[in-house]
């Protein structure tokens, strides 16, 4: 009888760790280069009884557990910023930064340039090009950044480009296996290796906003609340049947 | 419940970036200002289940993890340094720069500040000051009785005198600019001071040596774009009504929660 109150249980726990992923997404709808997560569940059974000598073969109980949470990796709207400093990537490919921790990856680029000219993003991490940081000079004006990634300036008086770098893109076999480090930041575990990009699209002054669909994580916020709701008067109705079933049992008659 | 304070975390981002473009809008008729924008990043997960864990005793690994996140944190609020569109005033002492550069201005505490703010003015001696009276620097003093001020591209401030026919230079103006601009920091009044993030200021002269050129007789509006900051506002009310019901579903699931097996 206790297994109703286990599944529903088990259940319930999904459905409010289902619910952290959509708060999470929800809070982050206006995070710059913000990739949703959602959340995948799998059947657990737990193997019936030892006894298998019943005229009917005893049934498993089918559980719930949380089998994974996956990043959705769809593009995000740009804005046009018009900020020279502003990209979006068009494509699957990621920044990489140089982190305190080691190399990192990322799609936020809100990028600014620190008091010694190097290129890093909002917090600071310093930007990496294809061969090292890229530094500005202070005579710099009119930065350019190209669809492949060059960046090149304007030099003082000068009136031709100056080639200040090229951002380094790089993507994944299976973009799936980074880990979201918070920061914006994704790392990548042990053993994958980043590929050079080539395919991918720089666009300057515009910035990727959050993929986060809002009508999507409305809807299974509704559908979760239910749900809940639901299990909840289920758990309460295999009570009221526990009850009675106990006070029927136990009424001695007279 | 978890949702309660992710959500959290959600409104309160939210009600910052409203703050930064309220601001924006109150300022969108400000001389030489330069638009702020909330910059936000998610916060740091908790792996229930780590990608790449063994699963089993036959080595397979799990292809993705269970990971929670925990909201989302405000990084800074950067200000675009884009150039604002130029209004012509035709006031000798309004002037607005045409790419890099600020105006520097002593303060009266004996420091300098900086400011793209051209509206320039004279006060009793004659010397250029900025519309709260502190002088531009260098001090340039307009002699008495001189008319027809001429400010060229450089910042050369010339005059003509009474009985000469030719101009008189009587100064000028400089530019200073920074590596990092936006790593000044406002102290209201249109000023900035420099930080150790916008690194040290660079004096040098107008249209030289990739700083920007003046013109005099205009005046740099905001760079603030009305339509923008519109828009932004209603995704940011939108995100924070969204937020706000995250919450009241983690409410209801509680409540749901504790009406049971009364």
């Amino acid at each position: 009888m206790e297994n109703m109150l286990l599944v529903g249980l088990s259940r319930k726990m999904t459905l409010e760790r289902q619910l952290d992923v959509v708060a999470n997404n929800v809070a982050n709808i206006n995070t710059t280069g913000f990739k949703a997560d959602r959340s995948l569940f799998e059947e657990y059974l737990r193997s019936p009884a030892h006894e298998d000598n019943f005229m009917h073969a005893d049934r498993r109980v089918s559980f719930v557990h949380d089998r994974a949470t996956y990043h959705d990796f769809a593009a995000g709207p740009s804005e046009h910023t018009k900020n020279p400093l502003d990209i979006a990537i068009d494509g699957k490919a990621f920044l990489v930064v140089q982190t305190a921790a080691g190399e990192r990856y990322t799609r936020d680029g809100g990028l600014q340039i620190n008091n010694q000219g190097q290129l890093v993003t909002a917090s600071g991490d310093l930007v990496q090009g294809t061969s090292g940081p890229i530094v500005f000079q202070p005579t710099d004006k009119s930065i350019n950044i190209a669809a492949d990634g060059n960046i090149t300036v304007v030099e003082g008086t000068g009136r031709t480009d100056t080639v200040r770098g090229k951002l380094r893109l790089v993507s994944f076999a299976d973009p799936q296996k980074l880990v979201k480090e918070g920061g914006n930041l994704y790392s990548a575990g042990q053993g994958i290796v980043p590929q050079p990009d080539i395919t991918s699209r720089v666009n300057q002054g515009y910035i990727e906003k959050s993929n986060v669909n809002s009508v999507h994580e409305m809807s299974r916020l509704i559908e979760i609340t239910r749900t809940y709701t639901q299990i909840s008067a289920m758990l309460q109705q295999q009570h009221d049947l526990h009850r009675t079933a106990v006070e029927k049992l136990a009424d001695v008659p007279a | 419940m978890r949702a309660l304070y992710t959500a959290a975390t959600g409104m309160a981002a939210q009600e910052l970036n409203v703050q930064v473009i309220s601001n924006n809008i109150a300022n969108m008729r400000t001389t030489g200002y330069k638009k702020q924008r909330a910059a936000f990043q998610d916060l740091i997960y908790d792996h229930v289940r780590r990608v790449g864990a063994q699963a089993s005793d036959q080595g397979t690994i799990l292809p993705v993890g269970v990971d929670i996140g925990g909201g989302v944190k405000t990084v800074g609020t950067p200000r675009l340094m884009g150039q604002g569109t130029l209004s012509p005033t035709g006031n000798d002492l309004d002037i607005a720069i045409r790419g890099e550069g600020f105006f520097k201005i002593q303060v009266p505490d004996g420091t300098y500040a900086y400011t793209r703010d051209g509206s320039f003015m004279m006060d009793a001696q004659g010397r250029v000051v900025t519309a709260q009276g502190n002088p531009v620097q260098p001090t340039i003093t307009i002699p008495q009785n001189s008319s027809a001020i001429t400010i060229n591209a450089q910042g050369q401030v010339t005059v003509m005198l009474p009985g000469s026919t030719t101009p008189t230079l009587v100064g000028q103006i400089g530019l200073t600019r920074f590596i990092n601009k936006a790593g000044l920091n406002p102290i209201g009044d249109n000023l900035f001071t420099d930080t150790p993030a916008s690194g040290t200021p660079q004096d040098g002269v107008a249209n030289t040596d990739g700083f920007g050129d003046m013109q005099q007789g205009n005046l740099e509006q905001a760079n603030v774009e009305v339509v923008t900051e519109i828009s932004d506002l209603i995704a940011a009310q939108r995100a924070y009504e969204m937020n706000a019901k995250v919450i009241s579903a983690a409410d209801q699931m509680l409540q749901s929660t504790s009406n049971m097996f009364r």
